[in-house]
């Protein structure tokens, strides 16, 4: 059997940075990942099936056969659904996770989303808490993932990120015509802007070149690798240090604990040539790195007659608060054309919102958006009193889709905990495991705030003079999806948390959890930086004090 | 299943004027294909309700639906779109309308490799790709 001094579970934003971290300590990594590694050609430019519009199937994975969820409506009727539908919450399953086809947004959080509970109380219905750790214990990895992956952006211009020691090591994308109107509009509200901070080299960086402004960048691969994500950056360099093994297509079953309940190893499916092969592996130290809804989903099935309801779920905490982030959308119809076909397209952001909103609590960042290919713009973007059909729908399309400016952002989650991770022991996907269920809603707090932001995202397009204007408005939800986060919360208290401050689970001394999962709350920022930071930190804890 | 009839039901979603209609960019080699493949299941569906079309033109009018004129075409498929029919369904009008018209648009605005989208006219059209870009 192979012994290895650590095991990371899950190869995505987190993961490559703690396998990373621990191998260029010296550290005997095994790193367990359950897609395959995708080229840019099997990612694709399937307009119809990617990461942002997926009607079909997904290009970076999970197949959409033999990976169900169960999903549970807030009336309580449960459905099977598969990766491609809204309600599987679905991020990539591929070598990089979800780093291989995200739009990058390189956001740190505000002082403020670390002490939600302390700043605004804690409203009925909701699990609000502070996190452990305050801003300041995070600045100096979130300027080693800035610097380490590669961020492009000023530093110095955005208000709540000041002072910083280091601005971003890449200049940021270039404005275009949205981008002008949008900062002349802002300037007159009174509103400060900001370039939108991304892990994409605008100059070459790291031995990869830059971006060439091509049109598919959230949801697709880069033509050029100048999108940075742990396939390009810590992965390979964990692999250089030749103490980095690397499972990809990999499942992991459980984790296995020993006669005292003590984790010892993983059990852990491969397939080759249509079998499947069972096999273990031990190590001094297991990282679940799989993203909110499969750490959750792999520690509850990791059942034993010492821990009967999952591993570091005694209080049944594990899977709950599942967060993500409501998006009001706004859009409007400029008299001009405001597209000029160079991506990313998300150019220029206010954090004016975050906080100190009358009678919110929380609230969001603000931003443009990358393009939208005409199928996406055509699902989303269109004014709800045009016809679906006809000339006059067809007219509109040509006439206005280089016209219309588009404003949205995330909204600060306030948790839930009936918005939930539990396992479904009557549905089992290809493996024979039982799947992830999901079940509950955000809290109507969250919706007010997402309600409060839409005003400000029409609000904005008003002031650039757009003649017509119109928006989307979430409703009570489920959050979660990409920026899926909270059901493995750091804590000091096991019965209201899952991990200590250092993701390691309650009542182990040698089973972390690191990756979206441990956001006590999520922002109201796209949350990858802080998942990147947070790994930089606990892998960084774990190579010098736990292993 | 009739395919004067899905011509000319793809013709009024998306008409021709100075750029090609669906049916001339495509549309109805998107449609086979996808109800062959990724919608095999719901071919079914998607038949009975180009009957269905097919069967209201006659219910009101007594024409074949691509004979009739355009006014005529056009408040016969809103009539279906609001479940407002005269001959009898097999199934949801309101349903297979919404899914028509989606996946019409599926097969005009997304990308050629889809079998639609030919010469990628409607990218061209909106603007989303420079005529010298593709």
């Amino acid at each position: 059997m192979n012994e290895y001094d650590a095991i990371v579970i899950g190869s995505g934003a987190a993961g490559g940075i703690v396998a990373c971290v621990l191998a260029e300590a010296g550290k005997h990594v095994l790193l367990l990942e359950r897609g395959p590694q995708l080229s840019f050609a099997e990612v694709g430019r399937d307009h119809l099936r990617n990461q942002r519009l997926a009607i079909y199937g997904h290009n970076a994975g999970p197949e959409p056969i033999g990976n169900p969820r169960v999903f549970v409506d807030p009336n309580g009727l449960s459905r099977i659904v598969k990766p491609y539908e809204l309600d599987y919450h679905n991020n990539a399953a591929c070598l990089g996770g979800g780093t291989r086809v995200y739009g990058a947004q390189a956001w740190r959080f505000h002082p403020d989303d670390f002490r939600m509970a302390t700043k605004y109380g804690v409203p009925e219905g909701s699990s609000l808490a502070d996190w452990p750790i305050p801003y300041e214990t995070l600045d100096p990895f979130y300027e080693r993932a800035e610097w380490e992956i590669g961020a492009a952006g000023d530093g110095n211009s955005i208000q709540h990120q000041i002072p910083r020691a280091r601005n971003y090591p890449l200049p940021p994308v270039p404005p275009n015509p949205q981008t002008v109107a949008l900062q002349n509009a802002a300037r007159q509200l009174g509103w400060v802007t900001s370039p939108v901070p991304l892990l994409i080299n605008t100059e070459p960086y790291q031995g990869r070149a830059s971006c060439i402004g091509c049109k598919y960048c959230v949801g697709f691969a880069c033509p050029t690798d100048a999108k940075s994500g742990s396939q390009n950056t810590v992965i390979p360099r964990a692999l250089a240090t030749g103490n980095c093994e690397l499972k990809t297509s990999t499942i992991v079953e459980s984790i296995e604990t020993d006669g005292r309940g003590n984790v010892t190893g993983v059990s852990y499916l491969v397939a080759s040539s249509g079998a499947t092969r069972r096999e273990t592996a031990r190590a001094r130290t297991i990282i679940v790195s799989a993203g909110a809804i499969e750490s959750a989903r792999l520690l509850l099935n990791s059942r034993s007659s010492f821990h009967p309801a999952g591993l570091g779920n005694e209080y049944d905490q594990v899977g709950r608060n599942l967060q993500g982030h409501l998006y009001p959308r706004a859009y409007g119809l400029a008299s001009d054309k405001v597209f000029n076909g160079i991506g990313p397209g998300v150019t220029i952001a206010t954090t004016q919102f975050n906080h100190d909103n009358p009678e919110i609590i929380g609230g969001g960042m603000l931003a443009d958006d990358f393009i939208k290919p005409p199928i996406d713009f055509w699902y989303d973007s269109l004014p709800p009193d045009l016809p679906r059909w006809g000339i006059e729908n067809k007219r509109f399309m040509r006439e206005n889709y280089t016209r219309v400016m588009h404003v949205r952002g995330p909204v600060q989650d306030i948790p839930n905990p009936e918005g939930r991770v539990t396992v479904d022991e009557n549905v089992r996907d290809r493996w024979g495991i039982p799947v992830a269920r999901l079940s509950g809603t955000t809290h109507p707090a969250t919706v007010a705030a997402a309600e409060f932001m839409r005003q400000r995202g029409e609000q904005w397009l008003r002031a650039s003079g757009c003649e017509k204007v119109w928006s989307t408005q979430p409703g009570l939800i489920l959050s979660g999806r990409q920026h899926q986060a909270g059901t493995c919360r750091m804590g000091s208290d096991p019965a209201t948390s899952v991990t200590d401050k250092w993701g390691r689970i309650h009542g182990h001394d040698n089973l972390f959890v690191v990756d979206g999962s441990l956001h006590v709350t999520n922002g109201g920022f796209n949350p990858v930086l802080t998942i990147m930071a947070l790994a930089f930190r606990s892998a960084e804890y774990i190579a010098h004090s736990v292993l | 299943m009739n395919p004067e009839t899905l011509r000319a039901v793809v013709d009024c979603l998306i008409p021709p004027d100075d750029f090609p209609g669906a049916y001339d960019a495509g549309v109805c080699d998107y449609l086979k294909r996808l109800f062959r493949t990724d919608l095999a299941s719901r071919s079914g569906f998607f038949r009975a309700g180009i009957e269905g079309i097919e069967a209201e033109a006659l219910a009101r009018w007594d024409t074949a639906f691509a004979q009739l004129t355009p006014d005529q075409k056009i408040s016969t498929l809103a009539a279906i779109e609001t479940g407002d029919v005269k001959a009898t369904w097999s199934i949801s009008p309101s349903q297979f309308f919404e899914m028509l018209v989606n996946t019409t648009a599926e097969g005009f605005y997304s990308d050629p490799q889809q079998g639609g989208n030919r010469k990628a006219v409607s990218w061209v059209m909106t603007g989303f790709e420079d005529v010298s870009d593709s």
